[in-house]
């Protein structure tokens, strides 16, 4: 119910609102306050155009068009919500029959609903006035069943896709009867669209039944309806256009009131609050304290945020690090950690209005917001996390990796083609699979094709944002290997973000830990499991089951869950579930600070220890001599 | 304490020529009290088959039993089998409070809200929260409710299917832990299912490896890892 | 561009199937069609041909009337007849004037299949670059305020009946200012009015629905890299996000299309179009049901081949749509 308000809080919803209840409002009254004026015939006025006292003239009794406009408006709202009532309740049975009855009964069900939902409204209302007959019955009648399919066809939609989801097939595996589901979970989950829609229809119902009854099949007289009206007035139209004016501007306008007031509802309820942009996110100081080495990529602060509902949210909070040549770097951290945001960022994808800012920003020595397409596109490839979804589904595997070589390397079509055929042959993809969809290729091929896309030009540096995550362990191995044999054969740097830790591990030389949109840590590999510090790594390493883990102990736990991007406090971000967190960990955010060539941690409680063990080290000296 | 045995389960997709075999022939008992881990890559069947167990899917041909009644002459709220699923964000009704969700699959005559209590307990969630939206819990809470909603049948064989995949891994360890903890202390029989061998590793008495469709080895967890016969299982192992 | 589409059937053993699922649901929605016209006169309470004919009329003519038409007859037997004589072309013979309904079709068909074809041009024409412009110009949150331009008055066109566009198309330009033609076809200008007021509301729809489809495809991960491999953007549009947005947009234009083929029912009503439109409201009116029955079937076969022929469209565009659905 508040979410429904909510609707009549947006400008939309609320002139829309006010119109629907200005519209009822009339529809009550109207009939009680102007029925014997409407009803009043003036053989002296017959026919008159607008005047004054009749500001939309008269018909041909004489009656006030304009009182028969609005009298005719409890008619007119009347017989259309009575059209949409039963057309809807006979859809939403309809279509939720199949759920309930037995299995062939409810194909029968909704194959008779996909044939009737292929014909327009219209004609089905009247085929249906045929069968009923003209008159304010059979008009009711046939436009109920022609709004029924289409409504059976969204319930029977909605239905599906909520009756997919797990807390259905929960439910029924504990033995909850289907009709109970159905009452119990499915109808309150798709309430919300179904109503909105019958709003909408309820304002086509309205139009189809003016329709009707303009063509004198609806309403017959000495009832009238606006489409009545309409109809009449048209006839004279040339004459004066008032008479007929008048009820087409009632009809479009409550048409509307209906339909604003749905279109505002789905928007409302169907999405999220709209991101509240307020000039431009803060700058911020550089979070690194050293100016480290420089390589292929060197990013140093780099930043990322978007426009939020209070304001600006930078999931990417100041990130410095660089790839050198032939170097394999591992990025890991867990959803939300702003690990592929990163990587979005260095290759310049971020898309308005994600804003992307960085101290330094530098690809093959130049800032990478100036390198020319060109350039980037035949010397920075990327490999995406969905082979599935990364390729156009509706072009051949071959055109799309020989269109990068069309488009900056000035090759015809069949070079570039030929040059695709070659490079998946290189990935040990057959040429002619060129010919071929990406839906006709297997997840790891299509992952090798994705490679191979990449080095259609010559890669300096290979993005690889969680490109096993979707593919199989098996298959993970050969895309792996895939990306070091490039490295090893072209001396090309790889950037290699990834949740899972083993896999970074296998195959990286140096590893970056993320968390919070911050490095936290920046180790060799090797070092990974004898050297990690922040406490962050440690527990991170001890929480993943491997096959060494002990199976008498429970597993390592770390408290709580890492936060939100939105939801970024003072002090370091994982304090609150950190063992070894103190107030200076709770207050001031810390930095990242070298602890060893190599080796860098940020972190208070590290830097202390690392004090105080230098300082124990010179004391110890100092005894010694 | 159940049994839980599939003997030559076939379950068969789609049109008879032209469908597939998503189950091929299985043949796997979850020992009393024991927990069975069993491994697959996607679309081995190890899903399916998991569905076939507690209904939502049935087997082509094939027998399912509990401590030897075949299930299908059980109804579905006596047969002490109950399912725990992988998406935490779709396996509570958004529109039902944690404790009516837990609540709905009791059997009847119980003291519901005392019930609910002592679930929510049980998964060291607060029982205050039992009025709580699921939109309100985070993925783990959710797959924590989603446990004691499966304990709320008090089932004796629980089918987990994936239920820390879709989790962060700082968080799967907690879920993992919880597990274990009710596995042993209510005496469960249980079918764990995932893709990560280390994970069934951690839970599991026996290990069953499963592709296309077929199981193709089984046996008690020490000896399927230490002394693995079959090439995929090496080739599994190899990935770790 | 060629290569997506030239040899598709090449590429998949799916299209035999496909076209084999087609076929058969064209068959079956022909013959629910061709039941449902059949029943339509079975259905009238009454005596259809008393109540065509009129109470005055003498039992001895409505008896003879029975006897021709065959409605006494058991009604499997005129069920066989009617699917016979259809199969022959023969719609029977109309109540009022006694000429054979498929001649009538005949004369009419024509100017509505004119019309609705021309306004369908114009609605494609019209709708396809504006919702991509706009998609473009609005991406990502910009320009709030086209946007809400934008999509409020293709609300407010798209919630306008046409027949009452017509009527005000009618009013503004033929009436106050004379610039075209009141009704009837006869001169090229006549058919600036219909067109407009069949295609406004439709141009207005699928212009939004171009527009939302495409937003939510370039959303996709293939126009991320496609955005990766620094193509031009016209490119990551035109080759990549817009034939994907198609499909989409295609199958909700299905039906849009259909209620544009009975939206010049109304239209030609209100233009005095000699189209079927204006005849079969009169036949309706009339009760001359042989005439409704057979101008029904045009209409719902028109409709139907309009479906068949998206659904070919969309497999022609999306090699996947032919088997996602098996």
């Amino acid at each position: 119910m508040r979410r429904w308000l909510a609707v009549a809080r947006t400008p939309v919803g609320a002139a829309s609102a006010v119109l629907l209840l200005l519209l009822a409002g009339l529809a009550l009254f109207a009939p009680l306050l102007w029925g014997e004026q409407a009803g009043a015939i003036d053989t002296d006025a017959l026919q008159q155009g607008s005047s004054a006292a009749h500001p939309l003239g008269t018909d041909a009794l004489g009656r006030d068009i304009l009182h028969r406009v609005l009298v005719a408006t409890r008619l007119t709202i009347g017989l259309a919500l009575l059209a949409t009532v039963v057309g809807v309740g006979t859809g939403v049975v309809l279509g939720a029959l199949p759920a309930v009855l037995p299995r062939w009964a409810g194909r029968v069900v909704t194959a008779a609903v996909n044939i009737a939902v292929a014909f327009p409204g219209l004609l089905l209302a009247l085929f249906f006035a045929v069968v009923f007959g003209t008159g304010t019955t059979g008009a009711v009648l046939a436009i109920a069943f022609a709004l029924a399919p289409s409504f059976a066809r969204l319930t029977q939609t909605l239905t599906a896709s909520v009756s997919g989801r797990s807390y259905i097939a929960a439910a029924r595996v504990s033995g909850v009867g289907r009709f109970r589901v159905l009452v119990r979970h499915v109808l309150p989950n798709v309430a919300e669209p179904l109503v909105i829609n019958a709003t909408l229809a309820a304002g086509s119902a309205l139009t189809a039944f003016a329709g009707l009854s303009f063509l004198g099949i609806g309403v017959q007289a000495p009832s009238y309806d606006w489409g009545r009206l309409l109809g009449e007035g048209l006839n004279r139209i040339y004459v004066s256009p008032a008479p007929a004016l008048g009820p087409a501007v009632a009809v479009v306008v409550a048409g509307l009131a209906f339909n604003l007031f749905g279109e505002a509802a789905a928007a409302v309820l169907g999405h999220r609050p709209p991101p509240v942009r307020r000039g431009r996110p803060a700058p911020a100081p550089s979070t690194v304290d050293d100016v480290a080495d420089e390589g292929v990529l060197t990013v140093r602060n780099l930043r990322v945020s978007f426009p939020g509902p209070d304001g600006w949210v930078t999931p990417v909070r100041g990130v410095s690090f660089a790839v050198r040549e032939a170097e394999v770097v591992g990025v890991v951290g867990e959803s939300g950690s702003g690990k592929s945001l990163t990587a979005l960022a260095v290759s310049r994808l971020v898309e308005h209005p994600g804003v992307v800012t960085a101290d330094r920003l530098e690809f093959l020595g130049k800032p990478v917001e100036g390198t020319p397409d060109r350039e980037l596109g035949t010397s920075l490839a990327m490999v995406f996390q969905d082979p599935m979804t990364s390729f156009n589904p509706t072009r051949r595997i071959g055109s799309q990796l020989a269109e990068v070589s069309e488009q900056h390397q000035g090759m015809s079509r069949k070079d570039a083609w030929q040059r695709a055929a070659d490079r998946l042959e290189s990935v040990r993809v057959p040429g002619q699979r060129a010919k071929q969809y990406p839906h006709e290729f297997s997840g790891g091929m299509r992952q090798r094709a994705m490679i191979a896309m990449g080095l259609m030009g010559d890669p300096r540096l290979v993005i690889a944002d969680e490109p096993t995550t979707a593919l199989d362990v098996t298959v993970q191995r050969e895309v792996l290997r895939l990306l070091g044999r490039i490295r090893d054969e072209r001396s090309t740097a790889v950037l290699l973000i990834s949740h899972d830790i083993s896999v970074v591990q296998r195959t990286c030389d140096r590893v970056l830990v993320m968390y919070a949109g911050r490095i936290v840590e920046e180790l060799p590999t090797a070092e990974l499991f004898t050297a990690a510090r922040h406490p962050y790594t440690t527990a991170l390493l001890a929480a993943v089951p491997t096959l060494e883990t002990d199976r008498d102990q429970p597993l390592a736990v770390i408290p709580g869950r890492p936060p939100e991007p939105a939801e970024v406090v003072a002090g370091c971000p994982f304090a609150p579930r950190c063992p070894l967190a103190d107030d200076r960990c709770r207050a001031e955010e810390p930095v990242l600070t070298a602890v060893e060539a190599g080796h860098r941690v940020s972190c208070w409680r590290v830097e202390e220890q690392q004090r105080s063990a230098l300082a124990e080290s010179a004391g110890s000296r100092g005894g010694t001599t | 304490m159940s049994e839980l045995r599939f003997e030559s389960v076939s379950v068969h997709y789609g049109h008879r020529r032209t469908g597939h075999l998503a189950v091929d022939d299985v043949s796997l008992t979850v020992p009393s009290g024991k927990v069975v881990g069993l491994v697959g890559e996607s679309g081995s069947g190890k899903s399916t088959l998991a569905s076939t167990a507690v209904g939502l899917v049935d087997a082509t041909s094939g027998t399912i039993s509990l401590d030897g009644v075949d299930v299908r002459r059980l109804r579905r709220r006596d047969r002490g089998l109950q399912m725990v699923f992988q998406d935490p964000y779709s396996s509570l009704d958004p529109r039902m409070s944690i404790g009516e969700s837990i609540a709905e699959a009791m059997p009847r005559g119980t003291d519901r809200r005392a019930e609910v209590a002592r679930l929510l307990e049980l998964v060291h969630l607060d029982p205050d929260r039992a009025t709580a939206l699921p939109a309100r819990l985070s993925g783990g809470q959710r797959q924590r409710v989603a446990l004691a909603r499966a304990l709320a049948g008090r089932p004796e064989v629980v089918i987990a299917d994936e239920i820390t995949s879709a989790l962060d891994v700082s968080v799967q360890g907690a879920v993992l832990n919880l597990v274990r903890d009710l596995q042993r202390r209510l005496g469960l029989s249980m079918l764990f299912i995932s893709h990560d061998l280390a994970v069934v590793r951690y839970v599991s008495d026996r290990i069953a490896v499963m592709r296309g469709g077929r199981i193709v080895e089984e046996g008690e967890a020490d000896q399927v890892l230490a002394r693995p016969r079959h090439d995929y299982t090496r080739e599994l192992l190899e990935a770790y | 561009m060629t290569t997506a589409t030239t040899s598709t059937a090449s590429s998949g053993t799916s299209w035999l199937p496909f076209a084999r699922r087609r076929a058969v649901r064209f068959a079956t929605s022909l013959w629910a069609l061709v039941t449902a016209a059949f029943l339509m006169i079975h259905l009238i309470p009454g005596d259809p041909v008393r109540e065509a004919l009129g109470l005055t009329a003498q039992p001895d003519v409505v008896a003879a009337r029975r006897e021709a038409l065959g409605l006494d007859d058991p009604l499997l037997v005129q069920y066989w007849n009617y699917l016979g004589d259809l199969v022959r072309g023969d719609f029977g013979v109309s109540l009022v004037s006694g000429t054979p309904v498929a001649d009538l079709i005949g004369d009419r068909l024509p100017a509505t299949v004119q019309l609705a074809v021309l306004a369908f041009l114009v609605v494609v024409v019209v709708a396809v670059p504006v919702g991509v412009g706009m998609a473009v110009l609005t991406k990502g949150g910009r320009r709030r305020g086209g946007e809400l331009g934008f999509t409020s008055v293709s609300v407010v066109v798209a919630a306008i009946p046409e027949f009452l566009l017509a009527v005000a198309l009618v009013s503004l330009f033929a009436v106050t200012l004379g610039w075209f033609p009141v009704a009837g076809n006869d001169a090229a200008g006549s058919w600036v009015l219909p067109v407009l007021a069949l295609a406004l509301g439709p141009a207005a729809v699928l212009a939004r629905m171009v527009r939302v489809e495409l937003l939510s495809v370039l959303g996709n991960d293939f126009v991320r890299t496609a955005r990766a491999k620094r193509l031009p953007a016209r490119l990551v549009y035109l080759r990549h996000a817009l034939p994907n947005a198609l499909t989409a947009t295609l199958t909700l234009g299905a039906m849009m299309l259909a209620a544009l083929v009975a939206g010049t029912v109304l239209v030609e009503n209100v233009f005095a179009w000699p189209g079927l439109g204006s005849t079969i409201v009169g036949s309706i009116q009339q009760k001359d049901y042989p005439a409704v029955q057979g101008i029904v079937l045009v209409y719902g076969t028109g409709v139907l081949l309009v479906n068949l022929a998206v659904d070919v469209v969309l497999a022609l565009l999306d090699p996947r749509s032919t088997i996602r659905e098996a």
